[in-house]
């Protein structure tokens, strides 16, 4: 029985254009949307990777540590992280390069490291920092050496450790692909959210005095709450595909970052799409009125609790967890979207597992409400 | 008895749907329940099936009191809404797949019966189509397909014709007659009266929320007064007249419905005869003519005073 009902619900609900368009086409568009947005934003506004030279002669090939620190700042793999863009070049070379406004600066090294920069600006300034940052580690290094060789081999590791922090510093501080992904993390719970639609349909389909089917239904030998608890699992099943897709497409196609925690990343999404299906079941159930009026009360719902974690103006989640933070833990997408947070910015599980009990509470909560109603089986109209 | 319902009352509010309603269907029966737009017919049924709350009342099914939870019970019902009730997003196999598979979990029996019911109410053609593609007639089929798939011995209907061209609407009435015929008992709710002539075993007539006569076709005529109708197209309609045929002998009523003469004799009687004579000697010019045994309209008239349908 329960395969029977779990296959007719999977089909009746993938074949419903008007619900797949809300729980899987919207949300891809709006990432595109966003992505598009930001690309534009970045590129006008500050964070590329900062061309630079460096000239690669034998002062420069014996320096490791300076190697280690320049390729660690300019790692492709570290993402956002990366600072520069290096071509290793003679210094005629590069410095026709920065002629013609190629690159930024040029690094090279005489008897020490020696910057050579065409104009300034936010680029150069960074250049130079970054310069100066190697330099005064450096003589704290050296100075460690001096006092205490047995440290030697320590400061050294310790020292190329710092250069990494600073470089993460650096590039969280220069903003704007970390709050990038922000937005995209409202999308996904945004997503998620929507998965309430699939939930408001099953009660629909189940309740006899809010559709014929459901009459018919409710008229077979099979219990009333059997047939809703298949539904459900249907219902959550396609919304977590939905939301594994979604998070696919702004993976793959749009090289969005959402860090390496994959099984915490899914384990969210799991508890967010089935907060979201069984808070569309509630509505449907508690709500009187049209189907209408409660898709209606669905979508400017999750509209008002993704604006509220943030999805319109990054600063709100912040605004709202300081101003009234009793709401931030009663928002499924504010949850939704600190879980994704914690992952990516804490070393610890502490808030991730909160904001993943809290879900599940709502979770119990609109269960409980949905089922108190659900579980009557006679109406006074039909 | 296969149904037995005793002095149900369901309340709307303050409007009273059902009075004090009492039932019986015997096994093997296609009882009609006629009434009016707005009598009870629907909130009958569904107090019946339970689904309805009501507030005094009792009813049994097969000898036992129908509750939500008698699934015994709801295993031997089918039943055809009043509203269709299939899936938009299923086609019209899976649709009566779907339901049938409530009852019946064996995958090839399931098969066999899907398609005798597509068979039975002529869709098999259409198995792959959705309900938006199918014509109102054979939607109303698929609805009627769906809810007896499963070969119910107890099949209520309301009012499964309604909207339906008078093609759907013989093949579904033919239908309801070969289910009766394979042993199924049938409740059949309309307010057509021509429908339920034709197929009923008897016919329960309501009105307000209460049953006010039941019988076959011929107990039911044979309560009233009335028995022809003969109405003639006069040209110069005057009181006189009416008042001249009043007086002829058996004569229960006579009246004028703009130039048509309707007289309606006492049961058993032929005026037609005398009332011809009496135009032809008084030189009343008359056009059409036309007689009329007594319909199910005339008895619901007689009864409450007002016509079946307005
Ligand atoms: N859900 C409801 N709420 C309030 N009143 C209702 C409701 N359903 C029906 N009624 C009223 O109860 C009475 C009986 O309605 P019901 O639908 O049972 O009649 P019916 O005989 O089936 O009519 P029809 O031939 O139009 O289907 C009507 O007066 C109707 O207005
Ligand atoms: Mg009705």
């Amino acid at each position: 029985m329960f395969w029977h009902i779990y296959k007719y619900r999977l089909k009746c609900l993938t074949r419903s254009r008007q619900m797949m368009f809300w729980t899987l086409l919207f949300p891809i568009i709006l990432g595109t949307l966003f992505y598009m947005a930001f690309s534009n934003l970045s590129s006008v506004e500050a964070f590329s990777h900062i061309k630079i030279a460096v000239v690669d002669n034998e002062e420069f090939q014996k320096d490791t540590n300076f190697r280690e620190a320049l390729q660690s700042a300019s790692d492709p793999d570290n993402g956002d992280g990366s600072l520069f863009d290096v071509t290793y070049t003679s210094k005629e070379e590069g410095e026709s390069l920065l002629m013609g406004g190629n690159i930024e600066g040029i690094i090279y090294f005489n008897n020490g490291i020696k910057l050579i920069l065409k104009e300034s600006g936010l680029n150069q300034t960074i250049i130079k920092e970054f310069i100066d940052h190697y330099k005064q580690t450096l003589s704290t290094v050296s100075a460690i050496i001096n006092r205490n060789p047995e440290a030697m081999q320590k400061g050294l590791i310790e020292s190329s450790t710092s250069h990494k922090d600073f470089l993460k510093e650096a590039s969280a501080g220069s903003s704007a692909p970390d709050t990038t992904v922000n937005y995209f993390y409202t999308l996904i719970a945004m997503a998620c959210l929507y998965g309430s639609f699939f939930g408001l349909n099953e009660v629909t389909v189940n309740q006899a005095n809010l559709s014929a089917q459901a009459a018919r239904a409710n008229m077979s030998p099979v219990h009333k709450l059997r047939v809703f608890i298949y539904s459900m699992t249907a219902a959550a099943t396609i919304q977590l595909v939905n939301i594994g897709i979604l998070l696919l497409y702004l993976t793959v196609i749009l090289h969005i970052n959402f860090g390496t925690q994959i099984t915490y990343i899914l384990l969210t999404c799991i508890a967010g799409t089935v907060t979201g299906v069984t808070f569309g079941a509630f509505i449907g159930s508690i709500v009187k009125g049209g189907e209408g009026i409660k898709i209606g009360i669905l979508i400017a719902g999750s509209m008002t609790m993704s604006f509220l974690s943030g999805m319109m103006y990054d600063k709100m989640k912040y605004i709202v967890n300081t101003k009234v933070p009793v709401l931030g833990y009663l928002n499924p997408a504010n949850l939704i979207t600190d879980c994704f947070y914690s992952l990516y910015y804490y070393d610890t599980y502490t808030v991730f597992f909160t904001d993943i009990l809290f879900l599940i509470l709502l979770t119990a909560f609109f269960s409980l409400l949905t089922y108190l109603q659900i579980r009557r089986q006679k109406y006074a109209s039909l | 008895m296969v149904i037995s319902v005793k002095n149900l009352t369901k309340r709307y509010g303050d409007l009273v749907a059902l009075d004090h309603f009492n039932l019986e269907v015997g096994e093997g029966e296609i009882l009609g329940l006629l009434g009016p737009n707005g009598s009870g017919k629907t909130t009958a049924i569904n107090c019946i099936l339970s689904l309805l709350k009501y507030e005094k009342g009792s009813i049994d099914i097969y000898g036992k009191p129908m509750a939500p939870e008698a699934y015994d019970l709801k295993r031997k019902i089918g039943i055809i809404m009043q509203n269709v009730a299939v899936f938009e997003e299923l086609t019209v196999y899976e649709n009566i797949d779907y339901f049938c598979g409530l009852y019946i979990s064996d995958k090839n029996k399931r098969r066999s019966l899907v398609i005798e019911a597509m068979d039975f109410v002529g869709l098999n053609d259409y198995g792959k189509f959705y309900p938006k593609k199918l014509s109102g007639g054979l939607l109303r089929r698929l609805n009627i397909a769906c809810g007896i798939a499963h070969k119910p011995d107890l099949i209520i209907l309301d009012e499964p014709t309604v909207a339906v061209d008078p093609q759907s609407r013989n093949n579904i009435l033919e239908g309801i007659q070969r289910l009766n015929r394979e042993g199924a008992t049938v409740i059949y709710t309309s307010h057509y009266m021509e429908e339920v002539e034709q197929i009923c075993t008897r016919i329960a007539i309501m009105d307000k929320g209460k049953i006010i006569a039941t019988g076959n076709k011929e107990e039911l005529k044979a309560m009233i007064n009335s028995g022809e109708k003969i109405t003639v197209e006069i040209y110069n309609p005057e009181n006189r007249i009416l008042t001249d045929v009043k007086n002829l002998p058996h004569i229960v009523s006579a009246f004028f419905h703009d130039s048509f003469l309707t007289v309606k004799s006492e049961r058993d009687k032929n005026n037609l005869m005398v009332l011809i004579d009496y135009l032809k000697t008084r030189q009343i010019a008359f056009g059409k003519i036309y007689s009329e045994p007594p319909t199910l309209n005339d008895v619901f008239l007689e009864i409450t005073g007002k016509e079946l349908r307005d």
